[in-house]
């Protein structure tokens, strides 16, 4: 019935012909690409690779995927990796090894997403802006006619494309770059599920077929799965590394405030729970770095589950006794960072920065653009106008060599090292840093080398649209320091001045947390947020793994949602697993659940441990009666809950959140949390 | 394909005169594909403001790219193989919408819409089958008989061996047999 003849009349096929609009509007968009003059886009090369740049770049691809911090969980996460590797080249290889057609793509992809921020130039398709919105709106808007506009025939495109569209013109407002990138996560988890049954299934193909594994996109930002409800009985013990980056809040800042709803995956609910100053007790002296403060109390979005909110709380150093520091600012002065929420907010940031240091600290500058230079040999604090010149100077250009910036940086830490002191390198970048690298693990393996003569590491965000966060957390993660995302000056004085201290000055290193639940008190147990941190439950003793620092005065909060026993269940008890208790009866049976903590001091090789049982005397009867910073860090957790779309909060409004924030504004000096709640009005006018 | 022929020397005095960053061999040089990229745009994707949008997309990648285009293969080549992905980024986009659509019953929308295009013209029906293929498949079937390359040119452009491509067409057919019958079913 299919034959060559029939096949033959495909050509013949009606084709109605673009509007002279369309037409011009694509020429005009294309003398702008053109005038561009992009150094970075390109690779829309006609040169097609072959089989072996194709493995390359899927495995760089992997490797940046892969954002955890232990080797340990990295051997963990080899091998899923490797059978996915070998997956997706099977998958698109045939059977005759084809491997061409998706390489060019990922390279002409590259070319399009290389350029980096597409608000700027509004006609760029590759990526929304609202001019682009306007056309995607206005194709639906004509085909709402039944069947006017559209050319008859197309099948499987037409419905299900009309709902895309509609949804999309909502969507588009929604998630910006993401959206691409979302769409292939969600399209390679149901590739996944029926790989090659494809040609089998002939009726209803569309989802195996047209969906693609995830590519490299704009915003690299690594995706994670919400944490699950856990039995208390099958596996008391949570274990997980403290997170006190804030860049998630920032990101979803800016998204709010573009009109755009922030794609699930740019939240993590624990770095917006710690983006707030919280006034959880301290300890008295540096000996015991930070104090923990446990409360339960009644969840708000569920009457029967109650939060465990575990606060930390560490030692505020007086500035009078904070060490000397040797900072060595990393820049990115590539042709991307030529806008004005990059380069010159970055010059205004560290010019904040560089009034806060004491005379003797020391400050160099490198710069990375095409070649690493050093713009300023260590240089005492106390000529700042020496410093203030050199910042003044940066000037954007050229494409980015990572690398080698990042050699010369660690170079001059060294070159005017400070014992006992604090060095460390501050990186600000866009995003891509990776010219001259082969993929993020030799980076890793450098950072965690210098991490290890005590050069840590701090990461700096600048813009949108080519941010790269995994890069970012991958570093920060390692270099023992803090990534923090920089949308605005306030941010910046946020960051860089009120945070400056914690920023720079760390109290304890290596801090991981292991929560065991007590069974006869809790049935289930949640975690909420930390998703990107957890650990397994033997890392918790194991000093060679590598965990969050926490910086002078840094309060980290971690709550999880408990699910007290006798309460309706998400999880079923098992019918045969049933546990016993050998000694009759646990032991502190009215507890409910043992908090550790784990650190050690910032020059310290061997960890030390801090326990706190959970008992009855931690409770409070209602929500309202919890402290004030309890109560907004749990409408923080919800609102970033509400915004990965999770299932616990579904129920709960933005209208309730508002109102438990609102009556937990406090005192609020910064006007962080005034902020914050017009976040969640401008989110629930979203919805 | 025979224009694209006849201007395929002034083509590469032009990119040779835009890759050094003359504008206005540059934007000759777009308008007069224009319509070619419209037009394979359209074939893939059976809409004429997706095969705009696809259009215009990959005239913004031309714009990018220009200047570093090896003039390797014919640049029609090229062409094709840009504005194929930027169909696919396209598709792509809509992709994650279509995965919430399940809901709504993907497959009875499908086959209706392939029926009321049957009506229509069974040529239409061809093509709207050719597009609920695999993307390998339909852009081989795209290239070699929408096109009229042979499997060789097919395969340049797909970056594939011409085995692959006449591998894609056969798998192609015995789909659309299944696709055609189950749209004449219904």
């Amino acid at each position: 019935m299919v034959d060559d003849n029939e096949l033959k009349k495909l050509r013949d096929a009606a084709l109605p012909g673009p509007d002279a609009e369309a037409r011009a509007r694509a020429l005009s968009a294309a003398m702008m690409a053109f005038d561009e003059k992009d150094e970075v886009a390109t690779q829309g090369t006609a040169a097609r690779p072959r089989l072996t740049s194709r493995a390359l770049m899927l495995w760089r691809e992997i490797m940046q995927k892969k954002l955890i911090a232990t080797p340990a969980i990295a051997g963990l996460v080899a091998l899923p990796i490797a059978g996915y590797a070998a997956f997706h080249l099977m998958q698109d290889g045939g059977p005759a090894l084809d491997t061409g057609g998706t390489v060019a793509e990922t390279l002409a992809d590259k070319a399009a997403s290389a350029k980096p921020d597409a608000q700027a130039r509004p006609p760029v398709v590759a990526a929304p802006s609202t001019e682009d919105l306007k056309q995607q709106v206005a194709p639906f808007a004509s085909a709402a006619k039944p069947e006017a506009a559209a050319p008859a025939g197309n099948v499987q495109a037409a419905p299900r494309k009309e709902f895309a569209r509609m949804k999309s013109a909502e969507m588009n407002q929604a998630m910006p770059m993401a959206e691409a990138e979302a769409a292939q996560r969600l399209g390679a988890s149901s590739a996944d599920v029926m790989p090659m049954a494809e040609p089998t299934i002939a009726p209803a193909p569309m989802p195996a077929d047209t969906m693609r594994p995830p590519e490299e996109n704009r915003d690299r930002i690594q995706d994670f799965k919400t944490n699950p409800v856990r039995s208390a009985k099958e596996d008391p013990v949570s274990t997980f590394s403290i997170d006190v980056d804030t860049a998630s809040y920032s990101f979803v800042r800016r998204s709010l405030k573009d009109g755009l709803l922030p794609q699930p995956d740019t939240v993590r609910v624990e770095e917006m729970v710690n983006y707030f100053p919280y006034d959880w007790k301290g300890p008295s002296n540096a000996e015991t770095p930070f104090n923990t403060t446990v409360s339960v109390l009644p969840a708000p979005w569920n009457g029967e589950h109650k939060l465990m909110h575990v606060a930390i709380k560490g030692y505020d150093m007086q500035p009078a006794i904070q060490p000397k520091a040797n900072l060595v600012f990393l820049i990115d002065v590539s042709g991307s960072m030529d806008e004005p929420d990059k380069l010159p907010l970055l010059k205004s940031a560290f010019r904040l920065l560089v009034n806060k240091l004491k005379a003797d600290d020391t400050v160099s500058i490198v710069t990375y653009a095409g070649n690493a230079g050093t713009v300023l040999e260590p240089t005492n604090a106390g000529e700042k106008d020496k410093i203030l010149r050199a910042i003044d100077n940066l000037a954007p250009g050229g494409s980015t060599a990572g690398e080698a910036g990042i050699r010369e940086a660690y170079r001059l830490a060294q070159k005017s090292f400070v014992k006992g002191g604090i060095n460390r390198v501050m990186l600000a970048t866009d995003g891509d840093f990776n010219v001259g690298q082969t993929d993020d693990d030799d980076l890793k393996r450098l950072i965690e080398k210098q991490r290890g003569t005590g050069v840590f590491l701090s990461v700096f965000g600048f813009g949108r649209g080519n941010l790269n966060d995994q890069m970012m957390q991958t570093i920060a993660q390692n270099g023992n320091g803090t990534a923090a995302y920089i949308d605005t000056l306030a941010e910046a004085e946020k960051v860089l001045v009120e945070g400056a201290s914690s920023t720079l000055f760390p109290i304890a290193k290596d801090v991981k947390i292991q929560v065991e639940f007590n069974p006869a008190k809790v049935s289930e147990y949640r975690l909420i947020g930390y998703e990107t941190r957890a650990l397994n439950r033997e890392d918790f003793n194991n000093d060679r793994v590598d965990a969050g620092e926490i910086g002078s005065g840094h309060s980290v909060t971690a709550i999880y949602e408990l699910t007290p026993k006798g309460a309706t269940q998400q999880v079923d008890n098992l019918r045969y697993g049933e546990a016993t208790t050998g000694n009759g009866g646990v032991s502190n049976a009215d507890e409910y659940a043992f908090v550790k903590v784990r650190y050690k001091l910032p020059d310290a090789d061997t960890s030390r441990l801090i326990t706190t049982p959970v008992t009855a005397a931690n409770e409070v009867s209602s929500f309202d009666a919890a402290g004030t910073d309890q109560r907004f860090s749990v409408a923080v957790a919800a609102f970033g809950q509400k915004l990965r779309n999770e299932d616990a909060t579904a129920k709960f409004g933005y209208d309730r959140i508002q109102e438990i924030a609102n009556a937990a504004r406090g005192a609020d000096p910064f006007g962080y949390r005034a902020e914050f709640l017009s976040l969640v009005r401008l989110a629930a006018a979203m919805n | 394909m025979a224009m694209m022929l006849d201007d395929e020397a002034s083509d590469s005095e032009l990119i040779g005169r835009a890759r050094q960053g003359d504008r206005d061999a540059f934007g000759q040089l777009v308008g007069r594909h224009y319509d070619f990229v419209y037009r394979v745009a359209y074939r893939w994707s059976g809409r004429k403001a997706d095969a705009e949008d696809i259009a215009q997309d990959v005239c913004v990648r031309l714009g990018r790219a220009i200047r570093d285009y090896r003039g390797g293969g014919a640049f029609t080549t090229w062409l094709y193989a840009m504005t194929l992905n930027a169909a696919r980024d396209v598709a792509r986009k809509s992709a994650r919408e279509s995965a919430k659509t399940e809901a709504y019953g993907s497959h009875a929308l499908i086959v209706g819409q392939a029926q009321a295009a049957e009506r229509d013209d069974p040529v239409e029906a061809l093509w709207a089958a050719v597009r609920l293929l695999p993307d390998k498949q339909r852009e081989a079937v795209l290239l070699v008989y929408g096109e009229g390359l042979n499997h060789a040119a097919a395969a340049e452009t797909m970056a594939i061996s011409e085995a692959t491509v006449s591998w894609h067409i056969h798998e192609a057919k015995k789909r659309l047999k299944i696709l055609m019958r189950l749209a004449g079913e219904v």
